[in-house]
């Protein structure tokens, strides 16, 4: 009896984490699993038979402009996206920190954005950004200044993008920096202040400082979900005009499901940026974890 | 080293007025501690003087100086808070450093700073740890530091060992006594333990309310308080007050200075009271007496008295304080003083 007890207890741990697990082995890595494999096989959908290739999708796929072009396009994005929104998300934070009627009603209206659904978000910001009926450009106009090209020119289309995802996400980054600066106690300020510390010194010396573990949440958040960019296109550009805004996962979508439904490609794509996903943050985490101060 | 005036400082947060017309002068190098209930306005004042809140109308002075409007970095004193308010994401030697950079004190001098401060405080080894990695009393350490580093004219503390054990704290009150007596620079101190009071102080400021009851040397404040407050706050367990019979005023004894015998002694106030609770602290016992429907706190050397017995309670002349309706003092050179005692020997 007394074993069966201590055998029960050393099973029940695990038994209470199963399904989690079950999920896990099931829906994440099974599938990250097959798609390594895949990538290494010439699989398409429309052709059941899967034969081992070796390296040959990615050669392939390294050889192709298009394809560098899209990794360009997702780079370009990210360092944008995550540079405007982590600055910006800073920013509104400092300025919101004090307890004002107003500033309470400011930092709901920014988080509003994050709880929209981003397809409709998408929809209604490609008719805002309409080069011929939309209000960004007739608010222009009523300013006397020309309209812009917004979507359909390539010079604007990926800054448009950036500029959406901004909107999205910017309210919702606020509202983390801005719980992390409340926890900052006050008589720290009061002592900065005896030690005669200047704005800077103080913003940069303790503020940021105080609030670094959220903000290196904050990076690492911003970097993945700017590589994942997909909705916005799918809907605002479909990767135009001509191929200015096709960034990797549009890439993917396209090489499996359109065309020739190329899955091997696809999938071998998908590797590339699972790698590079998983290098930026091994160097987020290398470069400024000894730099974020945890309480 | 500085002498700090306040004259007719007053202080509000919205409706509330915290101080009014507030007057007063702490002398340069003086060792002075500003003690009150809580609310009473003593951290108010502190911080008023460091600048960080400022008054609502009136002045400050340092050195005859009217600093009033200079930010509190440019005040030439420093400060420790009571939970110490050290820079967490700095080391030990940032935190100490960091008022010295502000100040473009060049760096070989802020590293010769830096180490004799440390020494003498005795946080030398822990100068590159983090905050985190401290006890409490180093960190109290860390703190003073901070504010010596800088040499300040004045030293403000806000209840600076109220965080600490009482083993530690003991300990660092002797230190900061040996610290005035070292730098002779002007401290500040608020605190609401008496015993710190009693035991630091050149001159010791009691706060009610926001107004002084009364600015005197430790001795002075205990042995000749001005009014009834003052005779109340100061001493543990308190000064015992007691209407003078056949009139509105009043009388104290502290409860060290009465007498207890089984017989009728010889005294100038003799009564026969009811001994209702017996606390025994090891060289001294705490009785509760009760007589005419009212209690007094007696302390005494001897512990040979139990509950549930009569004893008669003596004292001598000397040691009654005669309070007026209006809760001042009653002096002997005032008139109707003599008056005043008789009845309070007959009670």
């Amino acid at each position: 009896m007394q074993d069966t007890g201590k055998l029960g207890r050393k099973v029940l741990p695990y038994a209470l984490v199963l399904p989690a697990i079950l999920f896990l082995l099931i829906f994440t890595i099974y599938p990250l699993l097959d798609m390594v494999y895949m990538s290494f096989t010439d699989w398409k959908l429309v052709q059941p038979a899967k034969n081992f290739v070796g390296l040959h999708n990615y050669r392939y796929l390294f050889g192709r402009s298009d394809f560098w072009n899209a990794l360009g396009n997702t780079f370009y994005y990210s360092v944008l996206t995550v540079i405007s929104q982590f600055c910006a998300a800073t920013l509104f934070a400092v300025w919101l920190r004090k307890n004002t009627r107003i500033n309470s009603l400011v930092r709901t209206a920014l988080f509003t954005p994050h709880i929209v659904a981003l397809l409709s978000v998408a929809m209604v910001w490609s008719w805002l950004m309409n080069e011929d009926k939309g209000l960004l450009n007739m608010l222009l106009n009523l300013l006397g200044l020309p309209g812009l090209r917004w979507l359909n020119s390539a010079e604007t289309a990926m800054t448009s993008l950036v500029i959406v995802s901004w909107w999205k996400s910017v309210g919702y980054y606020t509202v983390i920096i801005f719980s992390a600066l409340q926890t900052i106690p006050t008589e720290i300020y009061e002592a900065a202040d005896l030690d005669n510390a200047g704005r800077f010194s103080r913003f940069f010396r303790i503020t940021f400082p105080m609030i670094s573990p959220q903000a290196f949440l904050c990076l690492i958040t911003m970097t993945i979900g700017s590589f994942k960019v997909f909705e916005t296109i799918r809907v605002m550009t479909g990767g135009g005009p001509g191929k200015a805004t096709y960034v990797l996962v549009y890439y993917i979508y396209m090489t499996a499901f359109q065309g020739q439904f190329k899955v091997c490609l696809a999938c071998a794509a998908g590797v590339v940026l699972l790698f590079i996903v998983g290098l930026l943050t091994a160097l987020y985490f290398m470069l400024l974890s000894r730099k974020v101060h945890y309480q | 080293m500085a002498k700090i005036e306040l004259r007719n400082v007053s202080k509000r947060f919205g409706n509330t007025v915290v101080l009014e017309n507030l007057n007063l002068t702490i002398e340069d190098g003086q060792f002075a501690v500003l003690i009150g209930p809580s609310g009473c306005g003593k951290t108010t004042v502190l911080r008023t003087i460091a600048g960080i809140g400022p008054q609502s109308s009136g002045q400050v002075l340092m050195d005859d100086q009217d600093i009033s409007d200079l930010p509190p970095g440019k005040r030439d004193l420093a400060m420790v808070f009571q939970n110490y308010a050290i820079y967490p994401t700095m080391s030990v030697r940032d935190n100490i450093e960091y008022g010295l950079k502000n100040r473009k004190v060049p760096a070989p001098t802020r590293n010769k700073l830096i180490a004799e401060i440390s020494e003498i405080v005795g946080i030398a080894p822990y100068l590159d740890r983090k905050p985190a990695q401290l006890s409490g009393g180093q960190r109290q350490r860390v703190a003073l530091a901070r504010a010596m580093v800088k040499k300040p004219k004045v030293f403000l503390m806000d209840e600076p060992l109220s965080n600490l054990d009482a083993k530690l704290r003991s300990q660092m009150r002797v230190e900061l006594i040996e610290l005035h007596n070292h730098l002779k620079t002007t401290f500040v101190y608020v605190t609401h333990d008496q015993v710190e009071a009693m035991s630091m102080a050149d001159r010791i400021i009691l706060l009610n309310n926001g107004v002084i009851q009364q600015e005197a040397n430790p001795r002075e404040i205990y042995t000749n308080p001005c009014n009834k407050f003052t005779a109340q706050f100061i001493g543990a367990p308190q000064m015992n007050i007691l209407p003078l019979p056949g009139s509105d005023m009043s009388f104290g004894f502290r409860p060290e200075k009465v007498t207890l015998t089984e017989q009728a002694p010889d005294a100038f106030l003799k009564k026969k009271a009811r001994i209702i609770t017996r606390e025994m602290l090891g060289s001294e016992t705490l009785y509760q007496l009760r007589f005419d429907k009212q209690s007094i706190m007696v302390k005494s050397l001897s512990d040979v008295f139990l509950p549930g017995t009569d004893v008669y309670f003596s004292l001598r002349k000397e040691d009654i304080l005669l309070f007026k309706r209006d809760e001042n003092r009653l002096y002997p050179q005032e008139d109707g003083y003599g008056q005043a005692l008789a009845a309070a020997g007959r009670v």
